[in-house]
């Protein structure tokens, strides 16, 4: 009789076990749930997404509301975008996505961001820029992150077309006239130039000698483009053997006639960006963000911000920065709101490794 | 004369490294109330939650890995990144690198992660698994915080010759071969086992992180591992013993993708040699232990589109000595020294980075005469030259009261030094801080056991309840987003309860054993130097609140049968619980048929895994398989030693 009952007590416990796992769901936080649609006066936040297995993701900043949504994309089209999204562009009324370590840019649609197609075929891609109605340039680090290229997308058909080879890590570009400026950042070993490229032939016209890594790249309104080089570390990672520097390069002639080096062997400089008159840059150095009139002759040393950015971006409606915070790069992050003068207005949270902004 | 039974009563019956001295002094049988062995853990454990897992279980798990072992049998959490891939143990809501473990009483995780992957130890290659939950640093040094993985080899003296083969082949062109051959004499054993695996693990499974969540197979997940283990007992007169081990191992596995990826030509290689030797004397009240052990492990991580290829080399000796010692017969003494000597050689760090480490270590117990009640105290100093390490000490006891209970308290400290990667990496994305602390703190445990028994019937139920710290957690941190480096930075609390129960039914030659285990444990991060860090409050990544196990298995005679389920329940992925895995739950099958012929015993068994087809994920976008299968025969041979056999 007891054996009974023991029999039965133990089935009861077994499946209380299994019953009583249902519960505790766990909440995530309140946030404004992705409309769908209308993503028409905004900013778009790319999160980087968690570097090992996790998927990319990207926020939307309302400016009339200042509200937030996370993670649009997978909310409109119910799958992910993939490992690290990198950066991202509007173009004729499409948003292109690269992701860079899954090797693709997902196309949406620019309102709704409803899916609309995935351009494959590339090797760890990094940024994209419209050139007509019916090509686009993607850089690319290529195989083993020393190949750089940029890869000719047809739009039409959202394929690869053709590859113009640059130098190593092919990274940010900038369109002057019908040439398009390549930064070659040097991907996982160390380059220094930028390639020009001839938008309407596809050809390599120049290779212009810049400072040791040169990752960003802005054009200002006097016919000049800068370049943010990042310098090179030793060996074993412990300083800078060529420190940073930003240059300038006189697109009449395709030469530099500008070489700011920064003094720092520990603090590379990072994350270029200009403001809507296209006069003032601003760039993030030692854990603090700096101005540089493109007027100057030599570094301003202007510190407006006394906080560092994994990212930063500059609304060109009303001149608002917007500076990433990545926090442990497990969480996540924020974005913070500053006036053109510095002074912090709000901040939300984002996604997880915020990294890029899109203004629309 | 009365002294000498006096001795022999307290006086332990050397286990000598597990060889059994049952057959040559069979009158020690009555005697075993207590036997020393050499593992501390038999004698110097008290209080803390102890699982064995049984030969029964690690014969159905033959042809499966630790990993596998581990996560199906035992309350500990398996973090593995898919099939055949590397494969990390959570005790109590602890990290990976907060589990102990030892192969016969040698800690064998390596000095750069300070972790062992569990699926590259085969099950056939241990006698004993024996998981000891909460934290031991007093008794087995760094690393044992959140529980100790006990792995052990034996040997009996004069069975004779024994053969042992094992072929199998599964699922995802899963092919393993085995066979060890086993000789022993009246004073001297000897074994070699040996192993052979191939797999090419190309799975299909669900991609949910593609439009329309597309089923497709998994890609660069091949692995071939092989090695051997030979081991060698000698019994040099009556008071002394000694044995010798040597492991060799070689695997070579790619690493696939996540699913979020799409490509991947990773690539991983390890090379272990691991050889060891122990020497024991017992004579009268006195029992030394001398020990010595040489690891030298390489491997390379190659990955040609991220231009990596890494290859290091380690090299670990250690020398450890034990004696033991009776007052009375009513308690034990033990002390112990132990230097470990590691050294690691990468292009990653700067120079070859060594460490020499001594331990001083003592447990003192008292035990009634039958070990119905006992109490253990034990205390450990490490020291590096140069830096500061923890004293460790911890007290527990545990008996029997009233009839069918027996209780069980326990207070212990815990410490984890930094492995070689967080003090001296040097290279691209990182660099190693030569200035952290090791990571130290307390836990205590109270457990309740109920056995009875009743007729054919058995009863066997335990609950625990524990609470552990962990100070100076180390954590990885950017210090640009180029550079990050680690640095002492969290609290961690964890805490829960864990619930076991075990019935077994026998009838002639019919056993029928149920067996449920759940835990629910909750680990949280309490305090961080970091401004602003959104971990605090928050639960640990990747650790369940929740876990669950039920089985059944039915024997009868040669047939028997086993149903096992797990179910694993919501894992945050992101540090501030804003992203979360969804629970799953796995059912596997076991069937196996013996045969038995004149001389040979024959076994043909089937393993189904996964048999609901659970699309589900361990860690975030690792594909894992759906349901699959593993058929097997395995053959033993035995001839003793006839002529000795009348003896």
């Amino acid at each position: 009789m007891k054996t009974k009952n023991i029999f039965y007590l133990s089935v009861m416990a077994l499946t209380l076990t299994f019953t009583s796992c249902k519960k505790d769901d766990p909440k995530s936080d309140p946030t404004i749930p992705p409309t769908g649609s209308g993503y028409d006066n905004g900013v778009f936040i790319i999160n980087q997404g968690a570097y090992t297995g996790g998927t990319g993701t990207i926020s939307y900043y309302n400016r009339s509301t200042g509200s937030i949504s996370n993670d649009i994309f997978y909310a409109k089209n119910n799958f992910p975008l993939g490992n690290i999204a990198q950066s991202m562009e509007l173009y004729n009324g499409k948003g292109y996505i690269v992701v860079n370590n899954a090797g693709k840019i997902e196309v949406v649609d620019g309102s709704s961001f409803a899916s609309s197609g995935t351009i494959t075929g590339l090797t760890y891609p990094r940024f994209f820029l419209g050139i007509d109605n019916s090509k686009a340039y993607v850089t690319e680090w290529g195989a083993s992150g020393v190949a750089g290229a940029v890869k000719v997308i047809n739009l039409s058909n959202n394929t690869v077309s053709s590859t113009i080879t640059t130098g190593k890590g092919a990274e940010t570009m900038v369109k002057s006239g019908n040439f398009v400026y390549v930064t070659c950042s040097g991907g996982f070993d160390t380059d220094s130039v930028v390639t020009v490229i001839n938008s309407n032939t596809d050809a390599v016209v120049a290779t212009i000698n810049v400072g040791a890594n040169p990752k960003y790249i802005k054009a200002d309104n006097n016919g000049k483009i800068w370049v943010l080089c990042y310098g090179q570390w030793d060996a074993a990672f412990s300083y800078l053997i060529k420190t940073g520097s930003l240059v300038r390069i006189d697109v009449a002639t395709n030469m530099v006639d500008l070489t700011l080096p920064f003094s720092s062997i520990y603090s590379q400089p990072a994350n270029l960006v200009i403001n809507s008159a296209k006069s003032t840059l601003y760039y993030c150095y030692d854990s603090q963000v700096y101005s540089q009139s493109t007027t100057s002759a030599s570094l301003d040393a202007t510190m407006l911000i006394n906080r560092n950015f994994y990212g930063l971006g500059i609304d060109p409606t009303n001149n608002y920065f917007f500076g990433a915070d990545a926090g442990d790069y497990t969480s996540d992050g924020w974005v913070l709101r500053y006036t053109p003068t510095g002074t912090l207005v709000d901040s939300v949270k984002v996604g997880i490794i915020p990294g890029d902004f899109f203004f629309k | 004369m009365k002294l000498n039974k006096t001795y022999l009563f307290g006086l332990l019956v050397l286990q000598a490294g597990g060889v059994s001295a049952q057959d040559t002094i069979p009158s020690i049988k009555q005697l075993k109330e207590v036997e020393i062995h050499s593992s501390r853990l038999y004698n110097f454990t008290s209080g803390n939650k102890i699982e064995k897992l049984d030969s029964n279980l690690l014969n159905r798990y033959s042809t499966n890995n630790l990993a596998d072992l581990l996560s199906n049998e035992s309350q500990v959490f398996v973090k593995s990144y898919g099939q055949g891939s590397l494969a990390t143990s959570s005790f109590r809501g602890a990290g990976a690198n907060h589990t102990a473990v030892l192969w016969n009483n040698f800690n064998i995780e390596g000095p750069m992660s300070g972790m062992i992957d569990l699926s590259l130890i085969p099950v056939n290659f241990i006698n004993d698994v024996t998981l000891q939950y909460g934290g031991a640093g007093a008794l087995w040094g760094t690393g044992a915080v959140g529980g100790s993985i006990l792995l052990n080899n034996s040997s009996a003296y004069n069975k004779g010759i024994s053969i042992q083969t094992n072929t199998s082949y599964g699922s995802f062109s899963d092919k393993q071969q085995q066979a060890s051959v086993e000789f022993s004499k009246r004073k001297f054993a000897s074994s070699l086992k040996v192993f052979n695996h191939e797999a090419k693990n190309d799975f299909l499974y669900s991609n949910i992180a593609k439009y329309g969540k597309p089923l497709e197979k998994q890609f660069n997940a091949e692995l071939k591992k092989y090695g051997f283990l030979q081991e060698n007992y000698f019994q040099i007169n009556a008071k002394q013993q000694i044995n010798t081990r040597f492991w060799y191992q070689f695997n070579d596995r790619n690493i696939p993708p996540s699913m979020t990826q799409n490509i991947s030509v990773s690539n991983q290689k390890d090379e272990t040699i691991r050889l060891t030797s122990e020497w024991q004397r017992k004579a009268g009240k006195i029992n030394l232990f001398l020990r010595a052990a040489y690891f030298d492990e390489y491997l390379r991580f190659t990955d040609s589109l991220i231009q990596i290829d890494s290859r290091s080399k380690t090299k670990t000796s250690i020398v450890e000595a034990e004696g033991r010692l009776h007052f009375t017969k009513y308690d034990l003494f033990n002390l112990g020294f132990n230097n470990t000597y590691r050294e690691a050689d990468s292009k990653e760090f700067s120079n070859t980075p060594h460490e020499n480490r001594t331990a001083v270590f003592a447990s003192y117990t008292i035990h009634t005469l039958t070990n119905s009640w006992n109490a253990v105290l034990s205390v450990r100093q490490e020291l590096i030259k140069g830096r500061h390490l923890p004293f460790t000490s911890s007290l527990g006891t545990e008996g029997k009261i009233l009839k069918r209970f027996s209780i069980k308290a326990n207070i212990a400290q815990h410490f984890r030094l930094p492995t070689f990667n967080d003090l001296y990496y040097h290279g691209q994305g990182g660099k190693g801080n030569p200035d952290l602390k090791p990571e130290s703190g307390w836990c205590e445990e109270v457990g309740i056991v109920h056995k009875y028994k009743f007729r054919k019937t058995e009863w066997d139920l335990g609950a625990t309840v524990f609470n552990r710290n962990i100070d100076n957690w180390i954590v990885w941190i950017p210090l640009t987003p180029m550079i990050w480096a680690p640095s002492n930075v969290r609290n961690v609390w964890s805490r829960g309860v864990e619930y076991k129960m075990k019935l077994n039914y026998s009838i002639k030659k019919l056993n029928i054993q149920f067996s449920s285990m759940y835990n629910y444990i909750r680990s949280t991060v309490e305090k961080s130097a970091l401004a602003n860090d959104a971990s605090v409050g928050k639960f640990l990544m990747y650790v369940p609140i929740q876990n669950a196990q039920g089985s059944v298995l039915i024997a009868y005679k040669g047939t028997s049968f086993a149903y096992v389920q797990t179910y694993t329940g919501y894992r945050f992925t992101t540090s501030d619980n804003t992203g979360y895995l969804k629970p799953y739950t796995i059912g596997n099958v076991n069937f196996s048929q013996t045969f038995v012929l004149t001389d040979i015993k024959i076994k043909l068994f089937v393993q189904l895994n996964n048999i609901w087809n659970e699309k589900y994920q361990v860690l975030s976008y690792q594909a894992m398989p759906m349901m699959n299968y593993q058929l097997g025969l395995a053959l033993y041979f035995n001839q003793p030693n006839i002529n000795l056999k009348k003896q």
